[in-house]
């Protein structure tokens, strides 16, 4: 099919018309959740399935066109997920033998195969996602259209409005009244920093050296989170729109990406957009029929987390080390190649649309005074539901842990909700009521950070937690100055210390000194924000650590040298699958009669306590 | 050893003579010989004329690049924080007590290299571990052998 | 100008000038060690910083690197405020833990009260404090023969794939200004040899000396448009000659103006 440019807001209307038309041709649509976590659990098989099994049976009134591959639906501890629009019918955990019964009972019959429905943990089964509490308490303005529209298509994001906010910014808008609006809306940078998007944008529009560049961070460097990755697979054009908004307020024809390499669908699937937001003239040169022009260029990062820090990821896209420089210099007024920039991240990019359709007010009026709007969270960790979350701002712990998340698995208690990535912290039970905004968190010692919310029990070791983002931070320090290089290395192997009951309370004095200097004295934000996972597990479980150093005990049962492996003998029945699993042949025993495990050979691997069906191996 | 160069000019003129191509050519590179050969990082430095020490500096800052071949089942751990809770660490020993290897080594026959990753963004399935592009979720630590096999 | 107190003394500065520059010029010992008037201040080693506040602050105090912070009219600094020497011991401390057996930083930690670092030593350091000086220098000069490898503690300063680099002309920039000595270099009749690299030396035609090596004289050629013929003297025996004319011109317009 050959594509007319589109050369009007005009055209756009009726191109959104055409395209809704193709869409309300399907009375029923089938999609099929092809985010990160449905396709790491064979979501790719499930639709070649579906494919081979319409072609072969021929559904009358469903045609091949209305099953679609979306991005991230959100629920992927239940993936893979398919949804039967518009009823709403979920089916969750759909192995390939399942997809011809769903074709055959709901496609042709119309009835709905039960066994494949969501059963919560209180035994209630759900027909209609809508109705489950995962669902329910959420509120989507980043992830709008996740889940419902194909990711690769742009007649799907046209049908739904898409481009139409670039259009009304264009044509009934001056770039000072986008930023203006932007303004209004209170949106603050979804990266991590909270800067208010508005006012960087008024800075950069000020400045008179020319070029000017936009830049989206796509680099999403914090473990553990996933929803940049999930806007820029599931819903691409939602960041060139805000992209293209963005650079027509601040006067740029030229931007970039960065996309991490470790997401090469999200690089496959941004190229894909922008070549067909290009065709259709919604990209490129004279975007609309106007004079506006943005081209935008996809920057894949070599993998470095301090390229999160805004001047080393410049440094990166310009293809050199990724190395921050001072903080004095800013890079809204001297970024990428010296010259004027804004940058912002995936999800900050993903609201821009919104609040041009919608207002600024309106947006303002969602969330906190501070912190308008949602904020989009990848729930994870020991949590009954995990997933891909967006709730508004303000939103407590305790309805995300609980309402949406279900809380913890195993019915365990809860320990912490570790947010804000390595920078940030982990947070007790007792600030469970905390409402989750920018400020509040900061007061609290953590962070609001990208977006990642995991979520511990009981038999998470704050020690080993600390020890862990420490090692991270180390490895990925770039090592220019010396607090951040050496500070941080040295607290790393003092929290070793302390796993292997070696340490003093003496180290835990020095550990908090050294913090103190590693924050006053570092370059650039990680380095400043380093000691963090120390310094909040410290302010909150004092005790832990000091179990480990007065003790030598590890109470959650994780640091290696402070654990054995026990048989309880009452509940060993001798069915010898803990011997074969035990690759240092530290267990001995015959059938039938309850084994030992010789404590002189046991590397302390794990392995027989994860065979163990009758939870007889014990830690202690 | 001996690598094909004859790839080279394929991948240069993928993108921009310019300085700022390089990390997008080591890229290619890296993609293409699974390692960035010798030879390969003095026709970069050549081609988009770039001091060699900058090209050395760059591959050898990023965690996609690497100086050593890979062996042919590239096993990436990943050690995202979910990952990390779930008990990734414990995987992770046994992958390298089972091959003799520490992660970011290769087995002497070329056959296994152990990475261990970041976070891969499938985070409700951890812990996670990919073989070259197979995902094995929700790994258990008596799995391991099963995964070496390719099950 | 902008008016600026340090240390209790009231000073100017030009704007733009960095801090560290105008303490300097004050006579105040403040350590640093990645700082070199010939190239970009860089931020490395953080020694340098100082307390700075100002009376519109409201008692808030930053601290800051002094070599990365240009002079801001009002500003209060206090380079010897409490937790600023206290940073700096630490980070000395951290750097004797690096660098254990480099007589520099012992020296520079024995002026803090520091004799052992009370962090974990590094084991087999090259006691290198990679303040970046020799691949900042070597850049500046047009060559960037080495540079800085790998990342966070494994950081080192190495020549490219750790063989004898290509664009090294050895000028000996990089060892001469290592503020650790830690660039070794060897000269023997008329080689020298750095980074693993031999370099023929020059031999003075007028006086035998040996003067700078072939690659730098071919280098200084190209860049300055001067023939290469002209290295094969040794500086000082240029100077000499010109000394030589300087005086005969002297003496022809002696002579031209008794003439007229």
């Amino acid at each position: 099919m050959a594509i007319t440019k589109v050369a009007s807001p005009k055209d756009l209307d009726k191109l959104q018309k055409q395209c809704q038309t193709e869409q309300d041709k399907h009375k029923r649509k089938l999609m099929v959740c092809c985010g990160p976590g449905c396709l790491a659990n064979g979501a790719a098989e499930i639709v070649t399935e579906f494919k081979s099994q319409l072609k072969k049976k021929r559904i009358k009134g469903f045609s091949v066109e209305a099953m679609k591959e979306t991005g991230c639906h959100g629920f992927c501890e239940q993936g893979p997920l398919v949804v039967v629009e518009p009823q709403g019918t979920f089916y969750t955990r759909v192995k390939k033998k399942d997809v011809e019964r769903i074709v055959e009972e709901t496609l042709r019959n119309n009835k709905v195969v039960d066994d494949l429905l969501y059963t919560a943990p209180d035994e209630k089964t759900y027909r209609d996602y809508r109705e489950i509490p995962f669902y329910k308490h959420q509120k989507r303005i980043a992830l709008r259209n996740l889940g419902h529209i194909n990711q690769c298509d742009i007649r799907d994001y046209i049908a739904v409005g898409g481009y139409q906010a670039l259009a009304k910014a264009l044509n009934k808008m001056s770039p000072s009244k986008v930023i203006e609006e932007v303004k209004t809306s209170g949106l603050r940078g979804r990266g991590g920093g909270g800067f208010p998007a508005g006012r960087k944008w008024e800075s950069c529009a000020r400045l008179e050296e020319r070029p000017h560049y936009v830049i989206c961070n796509g680099d999403e460097g914090d473990p553990g989170a996933f929803m940049d990755r999930a806007i820029m697979e599931g819903d691409p054009h939602s960041v060139l729109e805000g992209m293209a908004i963005c650079a027509y307020a601040v006067d740029s024809s030229e931007g970039y990406i960065y996309v991490r390499e470790e997401y090469p669908l999200a690089v496959q699937f941004l190229q894909e957009a922008i070549r067909e937001a290009e065709e259709y003239g919604l990209l490129g040169d004279n975007i609309l029929g106007t004079d506006f022009s943005f081209h935008i260029k996809i920057s894949r990062g070599g993998g470095a987390f301090v390229c999160g820090e805004s001047s080393a990821l410049m440094k990166s896209v310009a293809g050199e080390v990724g190395e921050p420089r001072a903080k004095y210099i800013r890079s809204v007024q001297k970024g990428l190649y010296d010259r004027p920039t804004v940058l912002n991240n995936v999800e900050s990019y993903a609201n821009v649309p919104v609040i041009i359709d919608r207002g600024g007010k309106w947006f303002a009026k969602i969330g906190t005074e501070t912190s308008a709007g949602t904020k989009a969270f990848s729930l994870v960790g020991k949590v009954v539901n995990g997933g891909l979350i967006e709730v508004p701002m303000g939103t407590t712990l305790r309805e995300i842990v609980f309402d949406i998340g279900g809380g913890i698995r195993n019915d365990r208690p809860f320990k912490a909700v570790q947010t804000g990535g390595p920078s940030g912290g982990c947070l007790p039970d007792d600030k469970l009521d905390l409402s989750v905004d920018f400020d509040t968190l900061t007061k609290a010692g953590s962070m609001m950070g990208s977006g990642g919310m995991i979520v511990m029990d009981e038999g998470t070791c704050v020690v080993d937690v600390a020890k862990y983002f420490l090692k991270f931070l180390v490895d990925e320090s770039c090592g220019k100055c010396t607090p951040c290089r050496e500070g941080l290395y040295q607290l790393y192997l003092l929290a070793v210390k302390i796993s292997e009951g070696m340490a003093t309370e003496n180290d835990l004095d020095k550990m908090e000194q050294l913090s103190g200097v590693i924050i006053d004295a570092s370059l650039c934000g990680l380095g400043k924000s380093g000691p963090n996972p120390f310094l909040s597990t410290i302010r909150y479980f004092r005790d832990e650590y000091l179990t480990h150093i007065r003790d030598k005990r590890c109470p959650a049962g994780v640091c290696k040298a402070l654990i054995t492996y026990e048989v309880d003998a009452q509940a060993c029945d001798g069915c010898m699958a803990c011997i074969h699993a035990c690759a240092a042949n530290a267990i001995s025993g015959k059938k039938g009669e309850v084994h030992t495990i010789d404590q002189t050979k046991c590397d302390k691997c794990g392995a027989c306590f994860a065979v163990c069906n009758r939870h007889a191996i014990k830690v202690a | 050893m001996n690598h094909d160069m004859s790839k080279l000019p394929d991948i240069f003129a993928r993108y921009p003579q310019k300085p700022q191509s390089l990390i997008a050519v080591l890229q290619d590179i890296q993609k293409e010989f699974n390692f960035l050969p010798c030879e390969a990082l003095k026709e970069t430095a050549k081609h988009l004329d770039v001091p060699l020490s900058k090209v050395f500096s760059v591959s050898t800052f990023y965690n996609a690049f690497s100086l050593n071949p890979k062996g042919e089942k590239v096993i990436r751990i990943c050690m995202g924080t979910t990952c990390h809770i779930r008990g990734a660490g414990l995987i992770q020993d046994q992958l390298e007590s089972k091959l003799g290897i520490k992660a970011g080594q290769t087995t002497s026959d070329m056959k296994f290299t152990i990475e261990v990753v970041n976070c891969v963004g499938a985070c409700s399935m951890a812990p996670v571990v990919i073989v070259n592009d197979k995902y094995y979720a929700d790994v258990k630590v008596n799995q391991t052998k099963k995964i070496l096999k390719g099950g | 100008m902008v008016h600026l107190t340090i240390d209790g003394t009231r000073v100017q500065a030009k704007e733009g000038e960095m801090l560290l520059k105008v303490i300097k010029q004050l006579g105040i010992d403040v350590p640093s060690l990645c700082d070199h008037d010939a190239v970009e201040p860089f931020g490395a080693c953080r020694l340098c910083l100082v307390e700075i506040t100002k009376q519109s602050w409201d008692g808030w105090k930053k601290y800051v690197t002094s070599c990365l912070y240009p002079v801001e009219d009002g500003l209060i600094v206090n380079t010897q405020a409490e937790k600023v020497v206290e940073a700096r011991k630490t980070l000395i401390d951290l750097q004797l833990a690096r660098c254990p057996g480099s007589p520099e930083i012992q020296q520079l930690a024995a002026d803090y009260g520091i004799t052992q670092t009370s962090y974990e030593p590094k084991i087999d350091s090259d006691n290198c404090i990679l303040c970046g000086l020799c691949t900042r220098i070597c850049e500046h000069m047009g060559f960037a023969a080495i540079s800085t490898v790998d990342r966070g503690p494994d950081r080192r300063i190495a020549s490219p794939l750790d063989e004898p680099p290509p664009d090294c002309i050895g000028c000996l920039a990089c060892a001469i200004n290592c503020p650790t000595n830690v660039i070794p270099y060897t000269e023997k009749g008329n080689k020298r040899t750095i980074w693993d690299k031999e370099f023929e030396l020059i031999t003075c035609s007028k006086c035998g000396r040996k003067t700078i090596t072939r690659d730098f004289a071919r280098a200084l050629s190209k860049m300055r448009d001067i023939p290469e013929a002209y290295f094969e003297v040794c500086d000082a025996c240029h100077r000499a000659e010109t000394a030589t004319n300087m005086g005969r011109i002297a003496g022809w317009s002696r002579r031209e103006e008794a003439a007229s």
